[in-house]
């Protein structure tokens, strides 16, 4: 049964690295079928394979095509699974994640998010073109740990310090950490703007994440 | 030596007396809010009236020292007319696509394209050129495209084109040669209203995102659609590239550009060491340019322009509120 059980997860992950969500899909409803925990299997069979495409991406040999359609398997996997969860899993903490007023794309921003709900985290998605209030506002709603804001352009970078403003004016930017990402920030930004952390891709998003949270 | 013939000998490998100054237009634009307050020709107005477009770009070459006059303001001109819904920002906040027409490349529904460039502001945009050739004759216009992958990205929403490019190719290839259509035949109508030179910013177009074989299989085969389309009218044409091109430098000497423009991450020396044939156009910082010292933009220009780069510009969209001495000070650096 544990050799039997282990073969499932490896399969999982495998159909999650290799962005086959057919075989995701399946293979979640054999493990099912055999009742195996489905906690189990997400954590040490598609999470696994999320983690290993990960490492592709950081090592430049998956791109964000590639990302998004491991991460199309590991949904296809995640929603056979989630099911059958027995209890609804230890939510490691909750984010709430979008990218700044006048930016166009997301497609970063989505990437972090996978990256992060993998590693466990609850994430609230404002998406894209979000004002600095409705950061703060859905923060303070949903008593995120954590904004984690991203820009695409140059142009929009100060939305990012507002921010930060907000969350002193309202007396919560102890209980809230900001991290920041996308092409025109750097760490020298964050520190400006006096924010917790940058980061210059999704790995490092996570890494970060489970450091300051 | 005027500045468009100095531009015009540098896309055509020819000796000049110093490199040009300038930047180009369309994503990578000057149109900065101490400009517009001082002249009251104002965004996002301008995107829309092709006289005050005129004026205001004739606004940025006058008071920056930038040796080109660039139009339109924007990358949304195209998406908007192909049917994608757009927002046209504020004073300083560029336009964008804020939705998408298509959910994914089998649903895109390729129109008539000569009827699509009679619609939305084509016609402000080629307006606008008309009027500036016709009253700067001794600056080069450059008329400004959205680059096929961008294109593609604001015509179908950008998560589901990504992945189609791997998983829907047959599709993608319609569509990316559909898109590569309109932005030649709009080139075709700026060469026609006398745009000097055209450049194309394609910044979803990075090998950070799609990495070197997508990068090879789209962007490259289809700017390369386009140039030929351009240089058919015998007209010079700039790309510029995003990112630190790192996964993709063994490609750029495929794309038929006539000079490609880089990112503040690339080393330009190094680019023109490997690549000594390649027109180089770049890239001071528009970071610094916003909020460097004066002294740091005069020397990062100066030694941009000793490392021989061919054709000296920002590395990216201006900061709207980047001051104009600041590009003074950038501009002034090349030419004294």
């Amino acid at each position: 049964m544990v050799l039997k059980k282990e073969a499932f997860f490896q399969q999982l992950s495998d159909a999650v690295f290799e962005m086959d969500e057919e075989k995701a899909a399946s293979v979640a409803a054999e493990v099912v079928a055999n009742e195996i925990d489905a906690a189990e299997a997400i954590e040490q069979g598609l999470s696994v394979g999320m983690a290993r495409a990960g490492k592709m991406y950081e090592e430049e040999e998956y791109f964000i095509p590639e990302l998004l359609l491991c991460a199309d398997a590991m949904y296809a996997g995640l929603d056979v699974l989630k099911v059958h969860l027995k209890s609804s899993g230890e939510v490691k903490g909750k984010i709430v994640i979008g990218v700044v007023e006048g930016d166009t794309h997301d497609i970063g921003k989505n990437i972090v998010k996978m990256m992060l709900e993998t590693a466990g985290y609850q994430l609230i998605d404002l998406g894209r073109d979000v004002s600095p209030q409705k950061f703060v506002t859905a923060a303070k709603s949903e008593q995120a740990q954590m904004i984690a804001v991203a820009t695409l352009m140059s142009t929009t970078m100060n939305g990012m310090g507002e921010i930060i403003q907000l969350l002193e004016n309202e007396g919560i930017r102890d209980h809230c950490k900001v991290i920041i990402g996308g092409g025109p920030v750097s760490a020298a930004f964050a520190q400006k703007i006096g924010a917790d952390g940058y980061a210059a891709n999704a790995m490092e998003a996570v890494r970060m994440t489970k450091q300051i949270l | 030596m005027t500045p468009k013939k100095r531009l015009l000998r540098v896309l055509n490998k020819q000796a000049v007396d110093r490199p040009p100054v300038i930047c180009p237009g369309g994503m990578m634009n000057a149109a900065i809010v101490e400009i517009m307050t001082h002249t009251g020709n104002l965004l996002p107005e301008a995107h829309m009236d092709s006289h005050i477009m005129a004026n205001l770009a004739a606004d940025i070459h006058r008071l920056t020292g930038f040796e080109n006059i660039g139009i339109p303001f924007c990358m949304t001109v195209e998406a908007e007319v192909m049917g994608s819904e757009v927002s046209y920002g504020s004073l300083s906040c560029e336009p964008k696509v804020s939705k998408e027409k298509y959910a994914s490349f089998t649903e895109v529904i390729c129109k008539d394209i000569p009827d699509l460039l009679c619609k939305g502001r084509v016609e402000t945009v080629l307006n606008a050129i008309k009027e500036s050739a016709m009253n700067y004759p001794e600056i080069p216009v450059i008329g400004n495209l959205c680059g096929p992958i961008s294109l593609a990205a604001s015509l179908v929403d950008p998560v589901a084109m990504l992945k189609g490019l791997r998983r829907d190719k047959d599709n993608a290839h319609r569509v990316l040669n559909y898109v590569s259509n309109v932005i030649g035949d709009f080139a075709a109508l700026m060469i026609g209203c006398g745009a000097s030179v055209i450049a194309i910013s394609d910044p979803t177009a990075t090998g950070e995102i799609l990495g070197p074989q997508l990068f090879e299989e789209y962007a490259v085969r289809y700017i390369n659609q386009i140039i030929s389309t351009i240089h058919q009218r015998e007209t010079k044409v700039i790309v510029h590239i995003c990112g630190n091109m790192n996964r993709v430098r063994n490609l750029l000497p495929s794309i038929q550009a006539d000079a490609i423009s880089v990112d503040a991450l690339v080393n330009l020396q190094k680019l023109k060491n490997d690549f000594p044939q390649m027109i180089t156009m770049g890239n001071v910082s528009t970071y610094l340019l916003q909020d460097g010292l004066p002294d740091t933009i005069k020397k990062t220009t100066k030694r941009l322009v000793e490392e021989g780069v061919d054709i000296i510009a920002p590395a990216c969209g201006l900061s709207t509120s980047t001051a104009i001495s600041q590009i003074q000070t950038l501009t002034q650096a090349v030419k004294e």
